[in-house]
This record gives C-alpha cells, sequence and structure tokens, in this order.
C-alpha cells in the first residue's frame, strides 16, 4: 500500500504514471481557495463544483481506454452534443436513453474498426467521426432547444441526504473503470497492448496470444460510452438538447488524462490519476472564476499547466 | 530411444518460406517426438528461426503443412499455435515492460474467477512457484521493467513452461545466461522432457546441444540437411553438415599484394581495463575483427567513427595523426576523410526505407554540400551504381523497403562507393543475405579494395571473415589478442586464440 502510494510521486518504473503530482496540486488548490475565498468552502459552491467536474471526469475516464492502446478519442465532443440531442427528441425515457447508449457504442465501433481494419491513424479517424457526428446533430437539433425526459433531470439535479446527486455518477462511472480496467482480462490486455505499442514491439501482445485488433476496438467503444454517459449527465444540467455543449470536450478529456501522469504513447496511466486530473481542472477553473480571472487567461494557464506537468513525466526517467 | 519409432507429435512437412524475393525456407521438413528434446541447428540465417516462427503461428508458411498427432493443424495466428499447446520462448526478449511478472506469465491465458474478474492472488501464488523453481528470487509484483536481461530472459522461460504446453520451442534461451543458468535451465529441459513434452531447442553452444538434446535437425540456406540421434554425431560431424558448402566459390581470390599503411591503431584501449593494442590496415586489404560474439569488435570499430569513446591510444590517417572523432559529427567528419562506415543494422541506422534506391545512394554526396544548395539529381552516378553493383530495382524510384536483404546491402554499400571513399568500415556485410547475393557483396567488397581502397570488417559468421578477409586479428576481452592470415585461419584456430589468450579480463 505505502510502495503504490510513493509510486505515484517517483518518476521510475510505475505503469500508473506520475499521478502524485496532479493529486499534489489538487489539495494546493484546495487549501489555497479555502483559506483564500469564503465562497469556495460553501455548501452551495461545492455543489456546483462537483457538478461541473463531473461530465470531464467521465469523459477524461473514457479517453483513458483509448489512450491505454496508444490512441485518442476526438469524436469524445460530438458524441457529447449528439447525446444531449437524442434525449431532447420527443419520445419516452425507456426508449430515448437506451438509444443514446446503443447509438454510441455504434459510434465506437465504427472509429474502433475503421483504424484497426482500415488502418487509418486514430486522430484522422476520430476526427472525421467528429465531423460527421457534429453534422448529424445539427440537422437534430440546430440550435439549442427541446426537454430531455424528467427522469435523466431528476436523476441529476438535487441530493440524496444531503449527497449531491452527480457524486453518484462519478462513484459509479469509477467503480465501473475500476472493474474493468484492473479486474477483468480486457484491462489487462489494454495494458499489454500499449506496452507492446510504446516499447516498438507492435507485435508483442498478439504473441501472447491476445486479440489485439478486437481489444482495440472495445476501448473506443468504451470511451464513445463513457462519452455518451457525460452526453446525458449534462443532458440533465442544461434541461435541453445543445449541438454546441460538446465543443472541445475531447481536448479538455486528454488534457485531464495527460495531467495525471496516463502517457499518450499507451501502457501507462491510471484510473486515479485521470480523476485526480479532472479534479485539477475543475478547481482550476472553479477557483479562477471565483476570483474573477478572465476566461481567456484562464484557457491560457490550462495549457502552461499541460506543459509544465507532461514535461516532468517522460517516458525515459520511467524506464518504460 | 528411437528403435520403437514413437509417434510423433508434430510433423512438419515440406515447409516453405518466402519473405518477398527472399526464399528463406525452401521445402523443410521436422518431426517431434514425446520425450525428447530436438536441437535445430545451422549457422546464422539458416531458416532456424523462421520454421519455429512458422509453428508458433507468428508467420504463415507459403506450402507445406503441420500435423499434430497426425492431424492437421491450421495456425493463422499465435493465439491458435497456444491453444493448439504450441508455446515458445522466443530469442528476442517479448515481455511487456509495463506489467509485472505475474501479469506476463500469465498474459493470454489468466485465471479468472466465478465472477469473470482476474484471478490476481491465483496468478501470484503460481508465478511465485514457477520462479522458485528456476531459483528466481524475484516479487511476482516486480514490474519487467525492472528486471535485468538475465532475470527477464529467465521469466520469458517460466512463461514459456508455465503455459502447460505439449510442444515448447525454446529460441536460444542461453544467450543471456551464465554458466549456472544454463544447469538450471537444463534441470528444467530435463523435467519437461520426462513429463513427455517435445522440447525444440535452438542454441550454437555444442556442449549444451550435447548435453541434454536427444536428435538434431540441421539446415543450411534453408534447406533441410539432416536428422541425426545427438548419440550417433560428432560436434565436428555436426558441423560440417552446417557448413558444408564450397567455400572456395563462395569468395573471391585474396589480395596479390597490400599497399601503404591507411589507417593505423596505436595504443589503441578500447576499455579503461582492456589491454592496449596496435592494428593497421593497409591499401587493398580486407582485414577482419574475428572473435565470439561481444568481445569488443563493435566498441573497436565504432571508435573509429565517433560512437564509442575508446580509453586511449592514437589513430592516424594515410599517415596523418587525427584526434578520435566525436559522438556529434564523427560520421561526417570520417566521410570527409574517405572513411566510410556501414552499420550493422541496416534498416534501424542505415537505410531510409520509405525513400527511393536513387536518394538512398546519393544522400550521401547531398550531405557534403549546403543545406540550402539546390539538389542535383545525380542520375548519372545513381545508374553507374546501380550497374555496378547490380542492384535489382524496378526502377531507382522505387523505395528501398521493397527491395530484398541482398539489394538492400548493395544500396547502403553504394551510398559509399559513390563518395568514392577510401576505406570502408563495415559491421556484419552480409546480415539477412540470401548465398546468391553475398557472393555478390563479397566479390564487391574485393573489387573496391583492389581499386586502391581498404576494408575494416567484423561479422558473427567465423566462415565469412575466413573467406572474405586477407588478415584477422582475433578480438577477445576489448582487445587484439592474436593477427592471423585469413588463409591459414580456421574457425578451430580463431576459437584458440581467443580462448587461450592470456592477461585479458573477459
Amino acid at each position: 500500500m505505502i510502495r503504490w502510494f510513493t509510486s505515484g510521486f517517483s518518476a521510475r518504473r510505475s505503469r500508473h504514471g506520475l499521478w502524485g503530482v496532479p493529486l499534489v496540486i489538487a489539495v494546493a488548490l484546495v487549501a489555497i481557495l479555502s483559506l483564500g475565498t469564503d465562497q469556495f468552502a460553501t455548501r452551495e459552491n461545492l455543489f456546483n463544483l462537483v457538478a461541473q467536474a463531473m461530465p470531464l471526469l467521465i469523459a477524461a475516464i473514457g479517453q483513458l481506454f483509448v489512450i491505454l492502446v496508444g490512441g485518442l478519442d476526438l469524436s469524445v465532443g460530438s458524441i457529447i452534443s449528439f447525446s444531449t440531442a437524442i434525449l431532447s427528441l420527443d419520445g419516452p425515457a425507456v426508449v430515448l436513453i437506451p438509444a443514446v447508449f446503443v447509438l454510441a457504442a455504434a459510434v465506437g465501433l465504427i472509429n474502433g474498426l475503421v483504424i484497426t481494419r482500415m488502418g487509418v491513424h486514430p486522430i484522422i479517424a476520430t476526427l472525421a467521426m467528429q465531423y460527421v457526428l457534429l453534422g448529424i446533430t445539427r440537422i437534430l437539433r440546430p440550435v439549442s432547444g427541446g426537454t430531455v425526459p424528467d427522469l435523466v433531470i431528476a436523476a441529476v439535479q438535487g441530493s440524496v441526504l444531503g449527497v449531491p446527486l452527480p457524486l453518484f455518477w462519478g462513484i459509479i462511472a469509477v467503480g465501473l473503470a475500476a472493474k474493468i480496467l484492473y479486474g477483468s482480462r480486457f484491462g489487462l490486455h489494454l495494458f499489454a497492448i500499449g506496452g507492446g505499442v510504446a516499447a516498438g514491439m507492435d507485435d508483442a501482445a498478439s504473441t501472447y496470444g491476445i486479440r489485439v485488433g478486437r481489444n482495440i476496438v472495445l476501448a473506443y467503444v468504451a470511451s464513445a460510452l463513457f462519452a455518451a454517459l457525460a452526453g446525458v449527465f449534462l443532458a440533465g444540467r442544461i434541461v435541453s438538447g445543445d449541438p454546441n455543449v460538446g465543443l472541445l470536450f475531447e481536448l479538455d478529456a486528454i488534457t485531464a488524462a495527460a495531467i495525471g501522469g496516463t502517457q499518450l504513447s499507451g501502457g501507462v496511466g491510471s484510473l486515479h490519476g485521470t480523476v485526480l486530473g479532472a479534479i485539477v481542472l475543475a478547481l482550476l477553473a472553479n477557483g479562477m472564476n471565483l476570483a474573477n480571472v478572465s476566461p481567456f487567461i484562464q484557457t491560457a494557464i490550462k495549457g502552461g499547466l499541460l506543459l509544465a506537468i507532461v514535461g516532468l513525466q517522460s517516458r525515459k526517467k520511467m524506464g518504460l | 530411444m528411437f528403435d520403437g519409432e514413437p509417434a510423433c507429435l508434430i510433423e512438419m512437412q515440406s515447409i516453405s518460406k518466402a519473405f518477398g524475393p527472399a526464399r528463406v525456407l525452401r521445402d523443410v521438413s521436422l518431426r517431434l517426438r514425446p520425450g525428447s528434446v530436438h536441437a535445430l541447428m545451422g549457422e546464422n540465417g539458416a531458416g532456424k528461426s523462421t520454421l519455429m516462427k512458422i509453428l508458433a503461428g507468428v508467420h504463415r508458411c507459403d506450402e507445406g503443412r503441420i500435423l499434430k498427432d497426425g492431424k492437421p493443424l491450421h495456425l493463422p495466428s499465435p493465439r491458435e499455435a497456444l491453444a493448439a499447446g504450441i508455446s515458445t520462448v522466443f530469442q528476442e526478449l517479448s515481455l511487456l515492460p509495463n506489467l509485472t511478472i505475474a501479469e506476463n506469465m500469465f498474459l493470454g491465458r489468466e485465471p479468472l474467477l466465478l465472477g469473470g474478474g482476474l484471478d490476481r492472488r491465483r496468478m501470484r501464488a503460481e508465478t511465485a512457484a514457477a520462479l522458485e523453481e528456476l531459483d528466481l528470487k524475484l516479487d511476482p509484483d516486480q514490474l519487467v521493467s525492472t528486471l535485468t536481461i538475465a532475470e527477464r530472459q529467465f521469466v520469458e522461460i517460466a512463461h514459456g513452461i508455465k503455459a502447460d504446453a505439449s510442444v515448447l520451442i525454446l529460441d536460444e534461451p542461453t544467450a543471456a545466461l551464465n554458466a549456472a543458468d544454463v544447469e538450471v535451465l537444463n534441470r528444467s529441459v530435463r523435467r519437461l522432457r520426462a513429463e513427455g513434452r517435445a522440447i525444440v531447442y535452438i542454441s550454437h553452444r555444442m556442449d549444451e546441444i550435447f548435453g541434454i538434446c536427444d536428435e538434431g535437425t540441421v539446415l543450411k540456406d534453408g534447406q533441410f540437411v539432416a536428422t541425426r540421434a545427438i548419440r550417433d554425431v560428432t560436434p565436428d560431424g555436426l558441423i560440417a553438415m552446417m557448413v558444408g558448402r564450397e567455400l572456395a566459390d563462395l569468395f573471391p581470390p585474396r589480395a596479390a599484394s597490400l599497399g601503404q599503411p591507411v589507417l593505423e591503431l596505436a595504443g589503441f584501449r578500447a576499455t579503461p581495463r582492456a589491454r592496449p593494442f596496435d592494428l593497421t590496415l593497409r591499401e587493398g586489404e580486407i582485414l577482419g575483427l574475428a572473435g565470439l560474439e561481444g568481445q569488443g569488435q563493435q566498441l573497436i570499430m565504432r571508435a573509429l567513427i565517433g560512437r564509442h569513446a575508446p580509453a586511449g591510444g592514437t589513430l592516424r590517417l594515410r599517415g596523418q595523426a587525427l584526434k578520435f572523432p566525436s559522438p556529434s559529427g564523427g560520421i561526417r567528419a570520417m566521410a570527409r576523410l574517405g572513411l566510410g562506415f556501414v552499420p550493422e543494422d541496416r534498416k534501424e541506422e542505415g537505410l531510409m526505407l520509405g525513400l527511393s534506391v536513387a536518394a538512398n545512394l546519393v544522400i550521401g554526396l547531398h550531405a557534403e554540400r549546403p543545406a540550402f544548395a539546390p539538389a542535383r539529381r545525380l542520375k548519372a552516378v545513381v545508374q553507374r551504381m546501380t550497374d555496378t553493383l547490380r542492384i535489382k530495382t524496378a526502377s531507382p524510384a522505387t523505395p528501398v523497403a521493397a527491395l530484398s536483404g541482398g539489394n538492400q546491402q548493395k544500396v547502403l554499400l553504394g551510398r559509399y562507393l559513390a563518395r568514392e571513399v577510401k576505406i570502408l568500415v563495415i559491421e556484419e556485410p552480409t546480415r539477412g543475405v540470401d548465398i546468391g547475393a553475398k557472393s555478390e557483396i563479397y566479390a564487391l567488397l574485393r573489387a573496391f579494395a583492389q581499386a586502391g581502397g581498404a576494408v575494416l570488417v567484423t561479422s558473427r559468421e567465423t566462415v565469412e571473415l575466413i573467406g572474405l578477409c586477407d588478415r584477422l586479428a582475433v578480438v577477445h576481452g576489448h582487445t587484439v589478442v592474436a593477427d592471423l592470415p585469413a588463409g591459414e585461419a580456421t574457425e578451430h584456430s580463431i576459437l584458440a586464440a581467443a580462448l587461450t589468450a592470456e592477461g585479458v579480463a573477459a
């Protein structure tokens, strides 16, 4: 346990990446904001913070699956907007909600197949999907509007026994991802595939009898499903369908994973690091809003932070 | 043991395989019996590894078939081979550095709990037991990236053994192991044999083959030579089968006379602990650095182009004293002085595989000019080089990657010949090249020397050095321990010179 904990701070030889860095930053931000402002540590602001952080956290977890195999998913933002648009259509909740996940799975499947079967680079394949889905979403809902099912709104807004409902979304998403990444063969195979690719032995995993192509496809399906979950959550927050709500979400998701110590070359990264990465981004946004920092400067600071943190974690230094 | 002709477990019949235009296996057959260790022998490039990769499902054969217990096996990928009970310990390390020992051991066949999750406790326990069997004191939860090469090799072996396969392929398992480790390995191999498994053992070490193997199959240039019971053959007999081609046909005649010294090393020490030595290369001469693999031949050659900093000594090029080149500009500086370096790994270090034959040939000429000078087409040079080197290519615009190994090697040589260098320093001139192209490359190097050039060469194939060179410097413990005329040298005399050298830190 102690060894596991210290591995998050050592630059050497942990496949979880340097997740200790975002942990320190998150703790520091909480301390600074609690002491420095009196609006931060209020019940209202913390509720707000959790709700703001959640869609990014969920989408970043999905992104982690594909980054672990050395891929990237740029279609995440469009999947989120698309999901809100579907939910805002006329129809019963029992049809619309499953439809969102079925469609997202199909999107992930296409992404994965285009990458593994046609040999298209992940950036191009998912970038193309981003455009296609954005177009379809704007046909469905050119401007924001419609209303999403009450069930979705009720599941996102409000609290149970003083605990905000969004927190349960996060616990479920993290629990599910933990079970898949650390407790299943599929998760182990993702690390194996990514580790082989990063070490320049693309065939290594397949010599162990791992179905490399199939597992990569499933990683893109997982990413799309988590994006859809983030989309459903956002729809519950904004109560309507919005073709632009997911814009640039994929980049924030990648940023969160990278800040959390995930290596884009594959095989190194962790769920807890990714969660911490998302929390750091949320705290940063929340804190700078409280401090009335211009949103433009916020974006620039986010970029600087990303560079600084990723610069700390050279793969060579980690011996992996 | 063979009197009763026990049924064979695996039969590979008439296997043929080509990679592009290079035919690596021709009509090779192999029979593996249960409860026996089968040595697979042959020179480097004889096709041993390719044959085993076909059996492991990594490569697919072009012709021929594989039977297991008399039934045909279809092996489109390693997955099917593993399912058929064929487990491999590959020569190249294929462990995944970002997984723990236990995860690597069970990768692809992880034990599951009732709920479908990974049974990590069992993985850990069984890994610990398997490591103990091999006398390894390692924590199953350690990442493989933290292990030494020998430890990784053992984990790889443990993985192969653990697979509960009926056929175990060991492709040079002892390359990274010392004598004590080899004994530990042999104990496991004997136990597996007693359990009735069929084991293929690829090794270049004769003592291991005679210590542990029951029968052996010899391959030569991708063709089947013979299968014999090991107790019926002698080491010399085996070597004769592996080598047995008419060497005289393959190599051009040696130099009649030598000119002035062009490259002189004096008091050269490759490493601080190595004994100093002198070495002279003359005009018209092909000088080989011979000896066991990894004894410092590469360091000596690479010191000449600045890839290795020697501990001491002086360097003279055509009588002119020089400093040893620096790592950054060494290759450029030496090329300007007329010394060309052809690296061992032409794909990683030499050729630009995606570029055309023409571009690869003339890149050295472009490198001499200012960075923004317009690039001349140099068509005449390309034409002259493809003609004199007899490079078989559809057109000069064909990417080098599409050429056979032999033609790729000729392109790399052509790059230096086009610059009209006077000294060639070549590592492994015919690595991965088929026999016909080898002969052509030998002729090219000899013609280069005859025209006033000089060649310094290393090779893992001692036979090649003996045939090609005028003189051999035997390297052992990072120093030259003997200087032999190649015409009188034998594999035996070289080995004897290397191993009987005194006062050398190995």
